[in-house]
This record gives structure tokens, sequence and C-alpha cells, in this order.
């Protein structure tokens, strides 16, 4: 079957905040839904143009069951547009750009908004097994006496939480928590604690640069914060202009106390925030007249052992490669996901060195990236990976960092909780 | 029987009596021939009931858009006399009555509004049950004509709801929906409007809920002679407190109900018969029906015709996140027009959030808005610093700085970022569109669009026309307003429009007569006494003394020395006297902005000798000018009729609406004895500000009204 064409229009995020902090009110949807009305309206496309919503995300409140289509009612769009949510873990946003790319590559739609959201301030707090037992039990109860009884197998600890956060970022499978994979990969490939703080001091130092000379303002749109919802927010909280290498240094290792190299400092912190790209058939650009600013050439997801979770982007980027039939060589920009220090070194070691790709069955050697066009403007150690939106995230701020450049072809990777990984290859089209 | 407005059906035993047949409009009101088929069609039911031929009776409108809106108020504002009135409310008691005694189950299944005459038809049935729908609304609304409900509704009201609901629901006029309706007893049921009818059938048959303990104590409570005069004692009070007096209806209301608490229906009824006859042919009451003829009048665009069709515009984008601008943000959202709001930078931007969280916040303290609305209508504002997506927005409203050359190069900028169908409109109170429409390649698109401060209280927007404006600009306008909730007033371009060119002389005068010496007090308390809603100087701290002194010197260079400024107000913002909004005025206000007392500062500025004046004399001078500027008005063609001015002044300063407006007002005190006076203060006063409108003077040399044009 031939496909078409798919043209990213534009893309657009959210500012992104640790957990917790400047955009814990702000309501999951509305993460979304603002970005979508904005790309519209600058796009100038009417609210009925809109064929689907797909949106990625991993654990909104129970409030909104299918965020996507709750997302394309927030935006005002038409009634009519369908919408739905998918869940790919880390690579939600990506799977939705994937769907959405299928979509119109085969001819189905046209116009499609593909992103991802995700509050991790609003994930939701899960009563113990125990307790939901005692409550289930309660009501079945009839008579006082039954009641009473039920009451009875009470017990305190009963009452403590399950954060649901926690039980998602531990590996079900393998039973390890997603900083502890990190650890294997950081022992398996000799990466020292001194190199991965080496690596999160430049995250953020790169996105700090960024941000001064006002990359980051292509990109975010600011939106309104608080309980009040009258402040302004429009850029990331995150980047710490006082970071430093001896700083890092000083962190006591977060998952593996003692023996470990792995700290909060030199991983993402869990974040809020949203992304969107619009997508576009040819069709499409021509009737309403758009101006797209990249193309999405293909992506691939591939799996791997859980407890190896971080090495996920090699393989997904191997396959990637392939398919379209590209070379390292040819990516002017690459954007790796930085979920641990540790496990974006191992993954740039998997695209240098022949030993290492062979562990994981990959017989290219893709070759070393030049650290300049590697996560230029920084990662998640300083922006923060909100789990379902960075897949679509690292899309929106490859196709700007390629525009700034004038460049061809970037790659946009990242690894997935549970074993994968995920990539996406887009062509800059603006020269 | 052939019949033409009401429908019978008899089906199974049942007759289905329906209103809205053969109906073209949208409300259904009891005219004279709807009234007498009426009359005609009970008594054919009550005698098949009789042999038996009908075991029930269902009352139901065939409209979706209406039950029964009222009686024709066109009717009641043709009766001349005491008599006349009271007749005509006894007819319709008759045609009730006789409902309510008929021997078999009745219900009324209400879709739509229900009101006025439409409520009592229901009251006199058995049971009412009533649609879920947005649209359908309850009420006894006739306080708000300066009337009484004259077809029984203060008999039945209390005994279906109780007194002191009936008491709310009646004095205030207040509307209820079905939801609310059925958890105060006024409805027997609710339903989705498509299981109304046979829900209705399945009422006929149905007992209606045993009372609970609880309700039957509290029945007993509030029915003895000591609580109903406690009750009534309690009301008294409340009208008295909220209408400072000024309203008849509520107080004839009052007496009513309180007189025939315990008389039977038949002198009961004579009793409201005879109120309906006194109030409908008040002046009070022929004003509010005046007014409520303004209103509908002003619910229609009647300004130059446009070519094509026009709608209302969908998306909005505001200019200046000021509080005008950011009101404006509000208002739109509000309305779900997913404004784009912008200004220069993200300070500017944050004020206007505040202003539109504000306003929801209090709704959402009041219980009016939900938290949810809340947050999806205020995230729906898009706050920017750019055009980005102006492309996709066919209304603009300017809301920055009061600065011709600003404004004119933001909409030269703005132009280049708008489709040829965007209409733009400017909120300016004070410079002249006329200059603004300079600016636009396309001059036709756009308008003035004057909104007063709040934005969210204030009912009024006067949309200022130009000679270049395409009449589509002024009827989307037109139409964004009314979706807005607002009410339009098209003016043409002149010094202060409408309202400002009206209130500047009243201001002024209220200042020039302090200066006389006139006790402060004296004046607030003549301007209350008269109706308005606050003195002068209450008003000029809302207004803000630097805004007023602002607009009163610019109608001062082109209008000249009719309306020279006293340095009054100069003096009291050089000593950072704003008004409410920073706390001090003429008055002093505390951190919620309620009134604390006289500002003693502004009190030394005041001649220390006082003079005495009479009340009436103090109502002549401030409000003869008013007379006066609004007689220029029409002469200029600001207005094109006294009803615009009327309106224009009732919903932007609160003329009080009981007085009909203002020109409504100065027809009956008699345009001769007017201009007399007038003349005589041009003598006495001040040759200038009193300076007679020749158009006035017409009028009244040829013994003409206003509303005689």
């Amino acid at each position: 079957m031939s496909l078409r064409p798919v043209y990213i229009v534009d893309g657009r995020r959210s500012p992104q905040a640790k957990a917790g902090s400047v955009l814990k009110d702000v309501g999951v949807p509305y993460l979304g839904s603002y970005l979508i009305r904005a790309i519209l309206d600058e796009q100038g496309i009417a609210n009925d143009q809109v064929d689907e919503v797909i949106m990625g995300n991993t654990g909104a409140p129970p409030k909104y069951p299918n965020i996507g289509r709750v997302i394309a009612l927030m935006a005002g769009l038409h009634k009519r547009t369908s919408g739905y949510t998918v869940h790919r873990n880390c690579a939600s946003g990506m799977e939705a750009l994937a769907q959405g790319y299928l979509k119109i590559a085969s001819g189905r739609s046209d116009v499609i908004f593909a992103g991802g959201v995700e509050s991790m301030s609003q994930m939701p707090l899960i009563y113990s097994k125990e307790m939901t037992e005692l409550f289930v039990n309660i009501m079945k109860a009839r008579s006082v006496g039954d009641k009473l009884k039920a009451i009875s197998a009470f017990r305190p600890p009963f009452l403590s939480p399950i954060i649901a956060i926690e039980q998602g970022l531990t590996d079900p499978f393998c039973g390890m928590n997603m900083g502890l994979t990190a650890e294997v990969l950081a022992r398996e490939f000799g990466i020292t604690r001194e190199q991965q703080d080496e690596f999160a001091n430049r995250s953020h130092s790169h996105a700090i640069k960024a941000h001064k000379e006002g990359k980051w303002d292509e990109e975010i749109l600011g939106l309104a914060i608080g309980d009040k919802m009258d402040k302004f927010l429009t850029h990331d909280v995150g980047p710490r202009e006082d970071s430093s290498v001896a700083g890092l240094g000083k962190m006591r290792p977060y998952f593996e106390k003692e023996s470990g190299t792995v700290t909060v400092g030199n991983s993402c912190p869990i974040t809020d925030g949203g992304s969107m790209c619009l997508l576009a058939s040819e069709e499409a650009v021509k009737k309403h007249n758009l101006n797209p600013i990249a193309r999405m050439v293909d992506y691939h997801f591939h799996g791997l052992e859980p407890e190896r979770m971080g090495m996920g982007p090699l393989l997904a980027s191997d396959g990637a490669l392939k398919r379209t039939n590209l070379t390292m060589k040819e990516m002017d920009v690459v954007e790796i996901n930085e979920a641990f220090a540790a496990q974006v070194l191992a993954v740039r070691k998997g695209f240098a060195e022949k030993a290492v790709a062979e562990r994981f069955g990959i017989e290219t050697v893709h070759g070393e990236i030049p650290d300049e066009n590697f996560n230029p403007n920084g990662g998640g150690i300083a922006l923060g990976h909100p789990v379902g939106s960075s897949g679509c995230r690292i899309v929106v701020t490859l196709m700007h960092e390629l525009k700034r450049r004038k460049a061809k072809y970037g790659l946009a990777s990242l690894c997935i909780g549970g074993g994968q990984g995920g990539a996406t290859i887009i062509e800059n089209l603006i020269k | 029987m052939e019949t033409k407005r009401i429908s019978l059906e008899i089906k199974e035993n049942i007759a289905y009596v329906g209103f809205g047949y053969n109906s073209t409009k949208s409300m259904t009101t009891l005219d004279e021939e709807t009234l007498k088929e009426a009359k005609e069609l009970i008594e054919n039911v009550k005698n098949k009931a009789k042999a038996k031929e009908v075991h029930g009776v269902i009352f139901f409108s065939h409209l979706d858009s209406c039950f029964i809106a009222g009686a024709d108020i066109n009717l009641i504002s043709t009766l001349k006399t005491e008599s006349e009135g009271a007749y005509g409310a006894e007819q319709g008691q008759i045609i009730y009555n006789e409902i309510e005694d008929l021997p078999v189950p009745t219900v009324a299944c209400v879709h739509g509004p229900c009101l006025g005459g439409g409520m009592e038809l229901a009251l006199s049935c058995k049971k009412i049950i009533c649609s879920d729908a947005k649209n359908t609304v309850l009420g006894l609304p006739e306080v708000k004509l300066g009337l009484i409900p004259g077809f029984g509704g203060t008999y039945r009201m209390p005994k279906r709801v109780g007194l002191p609901a009936a008491l709310d629901l009646i004095l205030a006029g207040k509307t209820v929906n079905g939801k609310k309706a059925k958890k105060m007893g006024l409805a027997d049921g609710v339903y989705p409007k498509e299981r109304l009818l046979g829900m209705g059938k399945a009422w006929l048959n149905k007992n209606k809920k045993k009372q609970s303990l609880k309700e039957s104590l509290s029945d007993v409570a509030v029915d003895n002679f000591i609580t109903r005069k406690i009750i009534f004692q309690k009301a008294r009070e409340s009208v008295l407190k909220l209408t400072k007096g000024f309203y008849q209806a509520p107080l004839k209301i009052l007496d009513t109900m309180e007189a025939g608490a315990s008389k039977s229906r038949t002198s009961y009824m004579a009793m409201e018969a005879q109120a309906f006859g006194e109030l409908c042919i008040s002046e009070q009451s022929k004003n509010l029906q005046h007014i409520f003829f303004l209103m509908e009048g002003a619910k229609k665009y009647n300004g130059p015709k446009s070519e094509k069709a026009v709608s209302a515009p969908s998306r909005g984008a505001v200019l200046g996140a000021g509080t005008m601008g950011g009101g404006i943000a509000w208002l739109m959202s509000n309305v779900n027009m997913y404004p784009i709001m912008k200004d220069i930078n993200n300070d500017a931007l944050e004020l206007g959030l505040k202003q539109s969280s504000a306003i929801y916040r209090n709704g959402v303290k009041k219980r009016k808005v939900s938290f949810e609305d809340f947050e999806q209508k205020q995230r729906s504002i898009t706050p920017t610093t750019s055009y980005e997506g102006f492309k996709n927005v066919d209304m603009v409203i300017e809301a920055i700085v009061e600065n011709l050359d600003i404004k004119k190069k933001v909409f030269a900028d703005l132009e280049k970022h708008i489709t040829d169908d965007c209409i733009v409109a400017s909120n300016t109170s004070s410079l002249k569109v006329t200059d603004m429409a300079q600016a636009f390649e396309r001059p036709e698109r756009f308008a003035g669009l004057h909104f007063f401060n709040p934005v969210n209280k204030m009912p009024l927007v006067e949309i200022v026309a130009h000679d270049k404006v395409a009449p589509e600009t002024l009827e989307a306008l037109y139409k964004f307003v009314l979706k807005a909730k607002k009410t339009p007033v098209l003016c043409k371009d002149g010094p202060g429009f409408i309202v400002n060119r009206i209130l500047i002389p009243y201001l002024n005068e209220a200042s020039y007569l302090l200066m006389e010496g006139v006790p402060p007090q004296d004046v607030e308390e003549a301007c209350l006494n008269f109706g308005m809603p606050m003195g002068p100087g209450r008003l000029l701290d809302e207004v803000g003394l630097d805004v007023a002194a602002k607009v009163g010197k610019i109608l001062y260079d082109s209008l000249g020395e009719r309306v020279k400024p006293i340095d009054l107000s100069d003096k009291i913002t050089e000593m950072g006297f704003l008004g409410k909004k920073n706390g001090k005025g003429f008055f002093l206000y505390d951190e919620k902005g309620k009134e604390t007392g006289p500002n003693q500062d502004v009190m030394n500025l005041l001649p220390k000798k006082k003079v005495h004046m009479d009340e009436i004399e103090i109502q002549k001078r401030v409000f003869l000018p008013m007379i006066n500027e609004a007689s220029m008005i029409l002469d200029e063609g600001i207005a094109s009729t006294p009803a615009e001015i009327d309106l224009a002044l009732i919903f932007g300063i609160g003329f009080p609406p009981f007085r009909g407006g203002l020109l409504r007002y100065a027809d009956s005190e008699g345009l001769e004895r007017i201009t007399k006076t007038i003349e005589e203060y041009a003598q006495k006063v001040d040759a200038q500000r009193y300076a007679l409108s020749s158009y006035l003077k017409n009028l009244a040399d040829n013994k003409k009204k206003f509303y005689d044009l």
C-alpha cells in the first residue's frame, strides 16, 4: 500500500513544571485544549475541519475518562470531532503521533490533532486492597450488626494509600523501579556517577541558554495558572541556572541507596505539561492554505527487556532509520528524552560502540552523534518528563530546532517503561 | 365547536386542551379572543365532565417555545378606568374558577415559559407538572409591570407553595425553573419534555404524596393569625427596604393578600380584581409597561438595513487587558466566544485574567456558576502578546488607553492581521469614533461600542455609528450585545454619546449646587428621593472623579460654556481622591468598597455658609439640564428617538424605571412648565448652563410631547 505524505503543520507545548508546583491546579484537559485552539486560530482553520483528536495520557483523574475526547470538546472543536486517548506509557504522546500518521498516510483522515497531556500532580491516590474490600463489605452488609461486624475488620494500616504514580513507575513484570533499571545500565556499561552528573548539568545549562536566547518562546504557549487562574505562565519551571556538577555530586543516590549512582539530580523530575501537533494530509494543506513546518517521515516502536528499558531508543532509532533508509549521519538534530542521565549515555554508547549494539542484537554501528546536534537545548532532566506528553514534546522541540537551523532531518526517540523504545523521524520544510 | 386559538381533543375520555394552536408566534399570550375561546371551551368540557364523557383534563401547549407567557400587555395597556380593569380581571377569574371547579382531575403540563396569566391557569389545575427544559420558567412577574396578578394568582399561589414562598415569588416577580418549582411544591413532577403528556395522563389518577410530619407541622406553624401577621410584617419591611417605598404594586399586593387572607374565594377574588383595576391604570404601571415595550423593542435590530443576512459574531478578541478589556474578555468567554485577549506584556495580561477570574469567582461564591464552568470559561480566554490567531475571529473589541494616536496606530496594525469579514469596535468613552475610523482601510467594518464600568454589572452598551460604517457592522454588534445579554442602544457619534452627554450636565449642576452652599447630604437625598439609585456624589465616586473630570473637559471642549465644569472635581482629584477605586472621594470607603461616611477633606472645600434649598428645587436644578441636553441630542440626531434616550438612561445610570424614563417623565410634567422653569433659571442662575434648547422650545410652543414624535 502506498502511503500519503503526512505534514506537521505546527507543534506547540505548554510550559513544564515539577509536579505539585505551579501547574498543579491546571485541570488535565486544559494542558492540551488551549494548544489546539491556539494552533487552529493561528492556522485560520474552522473548528469543524478537524477529523480527530488523539491524546497520549497515562494517569488522568477518573473525572476525565477518555481525555482525548474531553480535550476536543474543551478546545471548542465541533462536537462531531471524534477523540480518543492512547497509553503507551512514556511514549503515549508519540503513539498519538504514530496513530495520526497512519490515519493520514493511509488516506482515512486529513486533519488530526495529536499530542499528550500529563498532570502528575493530579494522579490519584488509591486505597489499599484491604480498605477497598472493607468498603465493599460495609456496603454489602444489610443489618446494623453486619455493618458493625464489617467495620470491626478495620485495621489502621489499611489507610496507607497506594500512590498511583509510584506504582506506575515500577515495572509490573520485573518488579523494578525505573530508577533501578537505570542503575542496571550504569553498571553494565560502566557509566560513572561523574559522567551522569556532568550530563545532567549539561541539560540544565543548555535549557537555560535556550531560554535566554528566546528559543522556547517559539514552541511554548503560556497559560493561566493558580487556583484563581489569574496568573500567566509562559516558561518552564525546572531548568536551574545555579546548577553545577559539584552541587549535583553532593546528592545521595536515590534508588540504590549505598552503592548506586542514579540520583534525583541526574534523573528527570516528575512533571506536569502538555504538547500538541497538528497533522495534515497534502490535500488538507492545500485546502486550508497551510505552511507546514515539517513532514513526519516515519516512526518505529521496539521492545526489549523491561529491566533495560532505558536502551529502548537504541532499538527504536535503529528500526526507524532502517525503515526510512536513512542514516544517523543524515540526522541533523537528535532528541533523546532524558529519563535518566545513565540511560541516555548508555544509548549514545550503543550508537557508537559495536559491542554495546550487538548486546541488543543490532548489527549496525550508527556512529557517534556530534554533541552540538544532540539534545541541543537540554532535555528531560532540566525540563522534566510529563509522561503522557514527552513523546510529542520532543518532536515539537525537534521541529523548532530544525527550523531554526534550516536543517533537514531530525530524530526524536525515547525509552518506555515496561521495556520499549519509540522513535520518530521528521523532515524540516522551512528553508 | 370550531376553535382557532385553543385546541380540544378528547381521547379515551380525556380532554386535551392545547394552547398555542395554529400559532405563528413563538410566544402565546392571553389576548381577548383566546380568553373568549377558553371560556366557551371550559364550559363545553364541564358539560362533558358532568355527562361522564370526560374523566380528566390535560392542559398543554402545542409550541415548543412557550406554554403561556401571560396576559397580552397590549390588552392591559388599553385599559382606561379602574372598573374596566377590575372587570377584565373578573372575566379571567371566572374562567379560572371554572377550571378549578371542574369535577374531574386536571393536570397542567408545562413546557416553556409559564408566566402571569399562564401561571395562574396552571395554578387552577389540581396538579402541575413541568418539563426540565431550560426555557421552562414559572412565575408571576406582574409586579414588574406595576401590577398585581389579577386572575387569582395571589389567592392560589400561597395555597400551593405556602405563604412565605408565595410572597417571595409574587413580590419580586421571580421566576423558577422546573426543578426549583418541584422542590418548592409549585410543580408535582419534572420530566423530559417528550414524556410530559404521557406523565400528565398518569398524574390524572395519581395521588399527591402524603404530607410528611414536618410539612404538616410547618403548615400549622405558618397558617395561623399570628405567624401570618409576622410574615406580612417582615415582607413589608423588606419590600420597603428594597424599593425605598417608590413602588406601589408590591405594597398593594401585600395589602390585598393580608386583608384577604381569611376570606372566601369570592370575596378574595373581588379584592384582587379591585386591586388590579387600581394598579393597571396607575401612572407607575403605565410607565413600567412603557419600559417593557421599550425593552421588547430593543430586542430587535432597528438600525440601517443590512444588504445581507447578519448573524452575531461567534469568535471574539479584545485588545487591551485592563479593567474594561478584562471585563469584555469575561463577557465573551461567558457566551462561549473563546476570546483572544491581547496586550503588550504578561503583567498586563494578568490584570485582565484577574478581572475575569474575579467576576467568575464571585459567581461561584454565590453558587450561580459551577467551579467547572468557571474553569472552562476562564480557560477559554487565550491571553497573548501577539496577533497570532486573529485570523480566526470575526469581531475585535479595542479597549486600550484612551489616546487617539495610539489607537489609530493599533487599528492600522490590527487590520493587517484580521480577515476582511472581521468587524472592529472601540470601547472608547470619550474619543470621536469618526476620527478613529480614519485609521482603517475598511472603515465600514468599524464602530464604537461603549461598555460601562463594571462590564459584568452594567446592562447598557452604546453602539456608535459614524458616516462610513456599514449597516452589517452595526447589526452584527447589535446582535453581539444581545447575545451577551446586554441592552444595546444605537447612536451617532458625538461627544459623550448619549449617556455621558446627559450625565455630565447633571453631575456639573450638582457640583454647582454644592459650591452655592447647599449641604451635600441635601443634594444626595433630593436625588435619592427622586428615585435615583444613588446621589450625584456617590455616582461620581463610582465613575471615578478623574474619569468624570476628563469626560467633562472633553464635553466642555466641544459643547462650550453650557457644560463648563466647576473646578471642584479638579481640586478633589488633585488631593488624590479618585473615588471608590482608591477608597476616597466625596465619601470614604472601606476595603470591601462599602461607604463609611462623608470625606471631611472634601467637605472642607465647600463653602462654610450653608443655604437651604427645597428638595423640589434641587431636583429641578439637576434634572432640567438633563432634559435640556437630551433635547439637543435629539435635535442633533445622535439619538433618533426619545425611547432610545429613555432606555439608555434607565440602563446606563439607573434613571428610576417607575418614572418611565427621562423624557417620558418630562412629558408627564409638561414641556411648557419645564421650558418656563429653564428660562427662569437662565435668568436667575446661569444663562449659559440653562440656555434653552430650541428643539425643546419648539415642542413646548407647539404643545407637543417628546413621545408625540
